[in-house]
This record gives structure tokens, C-alpha cells and sequence, in this order.
């Protein structure tokens, strides 16, 4: 019994510290050790239950180890909010009122366009819609819209430039050349699509354009006619 | 928070209690019957054992393991047995020789078996 008790502690933090070096990614709506429960407990339970060779008191005691576990990182997170962050991690600010932070980013193994399409799940289509997006422990995104973002989100936006590169397929949504871009680029202070962390263009001209480690602006071009 | 703290110690208490019950239950039963089993080997060595010695030891046994497998693995219950039944039937044969060297992989499987349960490194990994 005794030896259970320490075996299932070494795979709770063994488990517990892969997750948390995997990332947000990897959890899904769930606190990290939640995960790492849901994912021993299974086990624990259908183990003994399933090989008759194994005393079904192993599991019994498995599982109380388990319980006493999460019992423990419930106080532990209570009581000490630093044990909290190591063990759950804690919410990235993702995108801001300078716009998007890649440094979050790639620390929570995401790109532009995960979090491009993490917002549209939550019903945000536009990147200057949004002040704020957080990316929760627990892996789920939240934002906060601007007052007007119903206003500002007339038509799809599409990613132009996604961390300098350009999408061949967007562009040529757009019907306008790669050259056509690269010159207002330059006109934007920026002297190729390398300089760029992202730029989206909507059907109405409008285009977003944020620059590798500097603010983003938002600025229309003069189209004829709506695009799409 | 209360309630949470109090399953914390209470679980830890089960857990505990359990473990140092199963590590002594265990040990002190491997224990005895060893020494059950080392005296029929002297008979044995002496020539003096009997089937009804055997039957003895191996009544004894099955008493104490239908305990022991709360605690321990069917499997390592399983060995014993045969090896027991093996000895019993040379003890039936009258044939010391063959009895001898099983009656020393029971006494080696009462010695191992209680091994497995003690706390060290290399039950834990």
C-alpha cells in the first residue's frame, strides 16, 4: 500500500510536470493536475478491476492517493497563489491595445493564426475589435471587445501576412499583387513582409497591420468596390 | 477549506494505517510460515517427514493465503502454492531428494515475498 501511495505520487508529478512543460494547448478547459487526474484515474480503476491478479485494495489505495492529491493542490492553490501559478500556470495576455504579443505567443506555442482563429471562435473577427485577449490557464481564450467592435467588424478579415509571409491563397483573394502590398508596406515604414508579424485585409479595404515588435495601425485603401 | 484539510489528514491516515498494517500483516505471516516450513525441512533432511507433515504445512498455508491476497498479488500466492503441492506429492513419494530442493524455493519465496513491500528504492521504481 505504502509503496502505491508514493508510486502514484511520482506519476502524478511526473505527469503534472509534462503538462505544464506541454502547454496550454494540450489541456483544454481543464486545470493541468485536472487533467493529469482524469487521465491516472482510468486506469487506476479499471486496472485492478479488469486483472483479477491484482488485489483490488491496490487500486482503492490508488485512487484515495489520487484524492489526497487533489485535495492537497486544492489548498496548496488556495493558500499560496506563487504554488497556484507553477502548478496551473497562469493567464497570458495575448493581445493588447498595442496589439498583438507575439513574446505570449510563442511562449504559449501559438501563432498568429491560432490566436486569429481562437478570437473568431469566440466571435471576435476583427484583431482591432478587441483591447484585450487572454489566454487562460486552462487553455481556453477570453477577450475583451472594444465598445464599437460590432462597428468594426463590417466584413471578413483575412490574413495577408501572417509573420512574414505572405498567403499566397489570400492574396490573390485580393486580386492585387504581391508587389501592389509590398508598396504600401513601404509607405507604412516597413521595407518588406519580413518586418511584418501580421496584416489582414477585409473585403472593404481595411487593413490591419502590425509590425514585428511595434503597435499596430489601421489604416483603408481606396478599392473600387467591396471585395467579398 | 476545513473539510478539505480534515479529508486531507484523514486520507493520508487510511493510507498510512493501511500500509504499515499490510507491511506487518504481511511480514509476520511470511514469517511464521517460513518457520513452518524450515521445520519440515529438517524433518525432511533427517528423513523423518511424512505426507501428513506436508498436508499440515500446506493446511496451514491455505489458511493464512486466503488473507494474503487482500494484500499481495494473486500471482506471487500462485508460486507458492505450487511449489507447496509439488513438495507434498515427493513427500507422498517418499523421494527427500526431489522434496528438498522445493521445500528451499518455498522457503526462498517466504523470504522474498515480504521483500517486495518494504520501502526502498527499488520497490518504488
Amino acid at each position: 500500500m505504502g509503496l502505491i501511495f508514493i508510486r502514484t505520487i511520482v506519476i502524478f508529478i511526473t505527469l503534472l510536470v509534462i503538462m505544464r512543460l506541454m502547454g496550454k494547448r494540450q489541456i483544454g478547459e481543464m486545470q493541468p493536475y485536472e487533467l493529469v487526474i482524469t487521465l491516472i484515474i482510468a486506469d487506476l480503476a479499471c486496472i485492478p478491476m479488469a486483472d483479477t491478479s491484482i488485489p483490488l485494495l491496490y487500486g482503492v489505495i490508488a485512487i484515495l492517493t489520487v484524492y489526497f492529491l487533489h485535495q492537497l493542490v486544492c489548498v496548496v492553490g488556495l493558500k499560496f497563489s506563487t504554488a497556484k501559478t507553477i502548478l496551473s500556470g497562469s493567464p497570458s495576455v495575448v493581445l493588447n491595445k498595442n496589439g498583438v504579443n507575439d513574446t505570449e505567443l510563442k511562449k504559449n506555442n501559438l501563432n498568429v493564426s491560432d490566436l486569429i482563429e481562437s478570437l473568431r471562435t469566440e466571435g471576435y473577427f476583427s484583431l482591432d475589435a478587441v483591447d484585450y485577449a487572454l489566454y487562460e490557464a486552462e487553455g481556453t481564450f477570453s477577450a475583451l471587445p472594444k465598445k464599437n467592435y460590432d462597428s468594426l467588424q463590417t466584413s471578413l478579415p483575412v490574413i495577408l501576412i501572417d509573420e512574414g509571409k505572405f498567403d499566397k491563397r489570400n492574396l490573390e483573394r485580393t486580386g492585387r499583387t504581391k508587389e501592389y502590398f509590398l508598396r504600401i508596406l513601404k509607405e507604412h515604414g516597413a521595407d518588406d513582409e519580413k518586418n511584418v508579424l501580421v496584416m489582414t485585409v477585409d473585403g472593404n479595404g481595411k487593413i490591419y497591420l502590425q509590425k514585428r515588435k511595434g503597435k499596430y495601425t489601421v489604416f483603408h485603401l481606396n478599392w473600387e468596390k467591396k471585395l467579398w | 477549506m476545513i473539510r478539505t484539510i480534515a479529508s486531507i489528514f484523514i486520507t493520508l491516515a487510511l493510507i498510512f494505517g493501511l500500509s504499515f498494517f499490510e507491511i506487518n500483516y504481511v511480514q509476520e505471516t511470511f514469517r511464521d510460515f517460513r518457520a513452518t516450513v524450515e521445520t519440515l525441512r529438517h524433518k525432511a533432511e533427517a528423513g523423518t517427514a511424512t505426507y501428513q507433515d506436508g498436508i499440515t504445512v500446506q493446511r496451514y498455508w491455505r489458511k493464512k493465503r486466503d488473507v494474503l491476497h487482500v494484500w499481495v498479488p494473486h500471482n506471487s500466492l500462485q508460486e507458492v502454492d505450487y511449489q507447496l503441492d509439488e513438495t507434498v506429492g515427493f513427500l507422498y513419494t517418499g523421494d527427500y531428494a526431489a522434496a528438498l530442493p522445493k521445500i528451499e524455493v518455498v522457503i526462498g519465496l517466504a523470504e522474498n515475498i515480504p521483500q517486495l513491500y518494504t520501502f526502498h528504492l527499488g520497490n518504488i521504481f
